[in-house]
C-alpha cells in the first residue's frame, strides 16, 4: 500500500500508441501500457521519437539525455525501455522483474508463434487493420502443407477481423480458407451469419450443402436474439434519446457521434 | 533595479509607512475623505482638516470596516469598506512615489495587527489598483513585523529573549520572542499578547492619570519581565512617543537590560520582510514561527524509488495563506489517502486519514488524484481531493472531496 507522486508534468501534446490506438499524456500511462501490453512493445518502442516526448513533452530532459547516450552506445532498445520505466519511478523493481520475465518468455516464443499472439493481441483490442496485416505476414511465412493446424487457426481469425471492419466478402474467404472445403460447423456458422449480414455474400458450395434445415433454424434464431440484443443496447437507447432532442442538440450530437465512429473505424481499420 | 520596497503597518489608528533604500517615512491617521464638490480623495490629516472645515465626508476605522465587510455612504454613493481600503492605499502609497519620484513599487509588505482572511483577501486582490503585480504584495501580523526588526538588529540585540510593549490609542500589547537554537536550523518564535490593562492615551494629559497609567506599566512589567533573561526590551506605539510620564516603568525596564524605542517598528519590520522577499537567499535562516505562520508540518508517505519517503505539504514556519500546495499523486492498493501533522517539536503528532467515497474502483496504480491542500486559517487545513482520471484508459469521474481538518 502505497501512494505515488507524480512529479513529471502532464504532456500538452501526446504520444500516440499505435498498437493500442490511445493517446498517452503521462510517463505513468506510458509504463501502465507496457506492462499491461507488453507483447505490442517487444520490438523495439524507444526511438526518436519516443524520447522526444520524453524530453519535450514529460520535462524529463535528463531521463531523454541519458537513453540517447546508451541507444548510440548500441544498448538494446528492451533495456532502454526499462531504464525509461525505472526513470518513471511508477513501477517497483519487483513489478518490472516480473516485466522481464514477461518479456523473456514471451521472446522464447517461436517466431509463428509469437506473431500470432501479437496479432491476435491486435485483434483483442480492436485494431483490426493491424491484426490483419500480422495475420497476412503469417500466411506468408507458414507453410501451408507444415502447418495446417496454425493457418487454419489464422485464417478464421483473420475471417473474424474482416468481419469486424464489415469486409464480409473477403471474411467469407478467409473463411473458406479456413475450412478449405471440410465441414467445420463452427466456421460454417459464421458464414452462414455472414450471409445473414450481408444479401450480396453467399455460401458457396460445398458449404450451401452441408448445412441442413435445423442448422439454419437455430443460427437464424440465434440471429434474431442478438438482433434484440443489440436493439436494446445502451449504445441505440443512447442515440434513440438524441433523435429526440430539439433539432440544434440533434444535429449537435448527431455530429459529435459521427466524429466518434469515425476515429473508432480508423483506429479499427 | 530602480523600484520601491515598502513596509506598510496599517491600523485602524494610524498608518505607516517606509520606505527602504529612500529612509523616508510616513505616519497618517487611518482616514480618508472624499471631498463634497469634486471627485478627490484625501488621507491622513488633510482629510480631518476637510471633515473639520465641512467640505469633505470622512471614513475612519478603514481596517474594522473591511473585516466587518461593512460600507459607508459618502455623497448618497454606498461605498464598500474594500473599495475604501484600496482608494486609502492608493493615496498613501502615491506619498511615496511622489517623494520619491518613481510609480514603480518592488515589493510592499502589510502589516496588520490581526491576520484575518476578509482583510487578507482585501490587501492581496488590490494590486490591480495599486499597479502592484499580485505576487509583489505580501501581508504579515505585527508579530512578524516586531520579529523581522528585531532579527535585522545587532545579533546582541536578540541573543536572548526580547520582550516589546506597545501601546497604541485602542490597546496595550505585549510582544515576546526568542531564537532556538538547533543543530541544522534555528527557530525564531513569537508571541503577542493583548493585554487587559490597556489605557486611553488621554490619561497622560494629567499628572495624576500619567501616575496611574505609569504605575499600570510597572505591574505588567513585573509580572511578565521577571526572572526572564532578557537581551533588550523595544517600546513601540503612539504611548511612548513620550516617556517623561513612565519613569518608575523605565526604571523597571532600564535594570541590566537594554531599551530601544521606535515608533515605526511594525512598518520597518514590514519593510525588512519586503527586502527579503527580494532575495534569492533569505537574509534570515531561520524557521519563523509567530501569528500567520504555521506552527506544524503537514507530510504524507509516499514510495520513491522503491523506498518510503516523507512528502512534505507544508512546513512550519509557512504562511498559513500562502502555504496552498497542490500535488498529483496515484494511489497503489490503497482507497485513502493520510497524512501526518506534527508539530514543530515532534511533540503532538496525528495522523489524518481521509477515505476516498465516491471515487471509481479501477485497476491498481490507475486512481490519479489532484490534492489541493490550503489554509482557511492558523489552525485549518483544508483538503480538496480530485480524481484526475488515467489518461485516456481511465477517463476523470469527476468526483471530488473535500475535507477541513484541525491542526
Amino acid at each position: 500500500m502505497s501512494v505515488i507522486v507524480c512529479r513529471q508534468k502532464r504532456a500538452a501534446n501526446p504520444y500516440y500508441i499505435e498498437g493500442l490506438g490511445i493517446n498517452i499524456y503521462s510517463a505513468q500511462e506510458l509504463c501502465y501500457a507496457v506492462y499491461h501490453h507488453p507483447l505490442l512493445f517487444t520490438d523495439g518502442f524507444v526511438d526518436g521519437e519516443l524520447l522526444e516526448f520524453v524530453r519535450e513533452e514529460l520535462g524529463m530532459g535528463f531521463a531523454a539525455a541519458r537513453l540517447e547516450q546508451r541507444q548510440k552506445s548500441g544498448d538494446r532498445s528492451e533495456e532502454l525501455l526499462f531504464q525509461l520505466m525505472q526513470e518513471c519511478d511508477y513501477y517497483t523493481t519487483v513489478e518490472l522483474n516480473r516485466l522481464r520475465q514477461t518479456f523473456a518468455a514471451l521472446k522464447k516464443l517461436p517466431p509463428l508463434e509469437y506473431a500470432k499472439e501479437k496479432a491476435d493481441y491486435l485483434a483483442e483490442y480492436k485494431q483490426y487493420g493491424k491484426a490483419i496485416a500480422g495475420y497476412e505476414e503469417i500466411l506468408e511465412a507458414a507453410d501451408e502443407k507444415k502447418d495446417i493446424q496454425v493457418t487454419k487457426r489464422i485464417w478464421n481469425n483473420l475471417g473474424a477481423c474482416y468481419a469486424r471492419i464489415f469486409r464480409f466478402r473477403k471474411a467469407m474467404d478467409a473463411y473458406d480458407k479456413a475450412c478449405k472445403g471440410e465441414k467445420d460447423v463452427k466456421i460454417l456458422e459464421k458464414m452462414y451469419y455472414l450471409t445473414c449480414l450481408d444479401s450480396s455474400v453467399g455460401l458457396k458450395e460445398p458449404y450451401r450443402s452441408m448445412v441442413s434445415e435445423e442448422m439454419k433454424q437455430g443460427w437464424d434464431k440465434e440471429f434474431q436474439t442478438a438482433q434484440v440484443r443489440a436493439e436494446e443496447s445502451a449504445g441505440l437507447k443512447k442515440l434513440q434519446t438524441l433523435f429526440g432532442e430539439d433539432s440544434v442538440r440533434r444535429m449537435e450530437g448527431a455530429g459529435r457521434q459521427v466524429e466518434e465512429w469515425k476515429q473508432e473505424y480508423r483506429s479499427m481499420a | 533595479m530602480d523600484g520601491l520596497i515598502l513596509g506598510l503597518d496599517l491600523c485602524d489608528a494610524y498608518t505607516q509607512l517606509v520606505c527602504g533604500e529612500e529612509e523616508k517615512s510616513w505616519t497618517l491617521p487611518t482616514v480618508i475623505c472624499k471631498k463634497k464638490t469634486e471627485d478627490l480623495w484625501l488621507v491622513g490629516e488633510p482629510a480631518y482638516a476637510s471633515a473639520l472645515a465641512g467640505d469633505g465626508v470622512m471614513v475612519d476605522k478603514l481596517v474594522k470596516l473591511v473585516r466587518k465587510d461593512g460600507t459607508a455612504t459618502i455623497g448618497g454613493v454606498k461605498y464598500g469598506g474594500r473599495q475604501l481600503m484600496v482608494q486609502f492605499l492608493i493615496q498613501v502609497l502615491a506619498m511615496a512615489r511622489e517623494a520619491c519620484h518613481t510609480d514603480h513599487i518592488r515589493q510592499l509588505v502589510i502589516a496588520v495587527p490581526v491576520i484575518e482572511t476578509r482583510l487578507l483577501d482585501c490587501l492581496l486582490g488590490c494590486g490591480d489598483y495599486l499597479n502592484i503585480a499580485g505576487k509583489d504584495i505580501h501581508v504579515i501580523s505585527h508579530t512578524e513585523g516586531f520579529m523581522y526588526y528585531v532579527l535585522s538588529q545587532k545579533r546582541e540585540v536578540w541573543n536572548n529573549q526580547v520582550g516589546m510593549f506597545d501601546l497604541s490609542a485602542d490597546s496595550l500589547c505585549y510582544y515576546e520572542m526568542r531564537v532556538q537554537r538547533g543543530l541544522r536550523q534555528s527557530t525564531v518564535l513569537a508571541e503577542r499578547e493583548r493585554l487587559e490593562e490597556s489605557f486611553s492615551l488621554d490619561v497622560l494629559n494629567s499628572g495624576a492619570g500619567a501616575r496611574i497609567a505609569d504605575r499600570i506599566l510597572c505591574s505588567c512589567g513585573s509580572r511578565l519581565l521577571q526572572k526572564k533573561l532578557f537581551s533588550s526590551i523595544f517600546l513601540t506605539g503612539k504611548g511612548f512617543e513620550s516617556l517623561d510620564w513612565a519613569r518608575e516603568f523605565m526604571k523597571l525596564i532600564c535594570n541590566r537590560r537594554k531599551v530601544y524605542a521606535e515608533n515605526t517598528l511594525f512598518a520597518q519590520g514590514a519593510m525588512y520582510r519586503a527586502a527579503d522577499f527580494l532575495r534569492e537567499k533569505s537574509a534570515y535562516p531561520f524557521i519563523c514561527i509567530c501569528e500567520g505562520r504555521l506552527e506544524s508540518s503537514v507530510t504524507m508517505k509516499v514510495l520513491s524509488r522503491d523506498q518510503e519517503n516523507q512528502l512534505i505539504l507544508a512546513r512550519p514556519g509557512d504562511a498559513w495563506y500562502e502555504a496552498a500546495t497542490e500535488v498529483d499523486v496515484i494511489l497503489d492498493h490503497q482507497d485513502y489517502l493520510e497524512f501526518m501533522i506534527a508539530s514543530m517539536d515532534g511533540k503532538k503528532k496525528k495522523n489524518v486519514r481521509m477515505v476516498l467515497e465516491g471515487f471509481p474502483k479501477r485497476e491498481e496504480k490507475t486512481l490519479r488524484v489532484r490534492i489541493r491542500l490550503d489554509f482557511p486559517d492558523d489552525r485549518t487545513m483544508a483538503v480538496t481531493v480530485e480524481d484526475q482520471g488515467f489518461g485516456e484508459f481511465f477517463p476523470p469521474s469527476g468526483a471530488v472531496m473535500r475535507q477541513e481538518v484541525m491542526l
